[in-house]
Formats: C-alpha cells, structure tokens, sequence
C-alpha cells in the first residue's frame, strides 16, 4: 500500500479464523484526525484563503488531512 | 427555461459561501479562545465583508437573506424562483 506513514493513519490486522474462505486482506488502515492528537490548539495556526478552505472542510491549515484510499489502485 | 444564471451568480454565491465557512470556523474558534484579539479583528473584517457581498448581491439577483430591505418595491421576489435547491 502506497499510503505514506503520516501520524494519522493507524493499522490493524483482522483476526483471520481457521475456517475463513475468504483471501486474507492484510493490514487494515484507518484514519485519526489531526484535530484529535493536537489537544488544545494555539492561538497562531496558519489558515487557508477562504476559498480553499471552504474545498478542504477546515480553515486551519495543520487540521487538514487528505483522504486516499489505501484500498483503491 | 426562461431564464438560465448567470455565471457571476454561482461565483458571488461561492464567494459568500467560502467567507461565511470562514466565519464559522472563526465563531468556534473563538468560543474557545475568547481572549485572541487577533481573531476577534479578523472576524469582524470578514463578518462586515460578508454583509458587503450579500449586499451587493441582492442588489444583482433578488433577496438573499430573510427579513433584509428588498430593492424591488414593486414586485414581492422572495418566493420566487430559483429556490436554493433549484440554483
């Protein structure tokens, strides 16, 4: 999987019993937001312009994530 | 149709719609951080801002915020269409 390391994006393997017919996945990936991890947030964050804001869901610039899908080629 | 929207209608309303986002990231922000001068002089630029494109924009298409002036004194506009699902 292409998906960087970033400090958001946590892993688990699913628990594959003996009697699974199902291909194992591998590693799952989920993702955790950077507001979660920053606790209380300083007063001197640097902001998008508005309109980009606006397509990023966040004014703040460290609270964006992108989204890829792991999943998807 | 009758009459299709002009382009600058989609860009004023994006316009609006971004400053307003901006405001309400600005508003929780602030709730937490009441003391942040600077927020507080960046919010009131970008709420006077957003009044100014409203503004100017009913000016152009029509009533846009409910209970505002209307320019048109003969004709009632606010029920008339595009609804904002039609835009």
């Amino acid at each position: 999987m292409s998906q960087p390391n970033t400090p958001f994006r946590r892993y688990y393997l699913p628990f594959r019993g003996m009697f699974d017919p199902c291909p194992p996945i591998g590693p799952k990936v989920y993702v955790v937001p950077p507001n979660v991890l920053t606790g209380f947030q300083p007063p001197d964050y640097p902001q998008f312009p508005p309109l980009e804001a606006l397509r990023k869901g966040t004014l703040w610039e460290p609270f964006f994530d992108y989204y890829e899908s792991p999943y998807r080629k | 149709m009758e009459k299709q929207l002009p382009k600058e209608y989609y860009a004023k309303l994006e316009a609006i719609q971004a400053i307003d986002f901006v405001i309400y990231d600005l508003v929780l922000y602030l709730n937490t951080h009441p003391d942040d001068a600077q927020a507080i002089q960046q919010y009131n630029y970008y709420a006077a801002y957003s009044s100014r494109l409203k503004t100017d924009f009913e000016a152009c298409y029509g009533p846009l915020r409910f209970g505002m002036p209307v320019q048109n004194h003969q004709e009632w506009e606010w029920a008339e269409a595009p609804w904002p699902w039609q835009v």
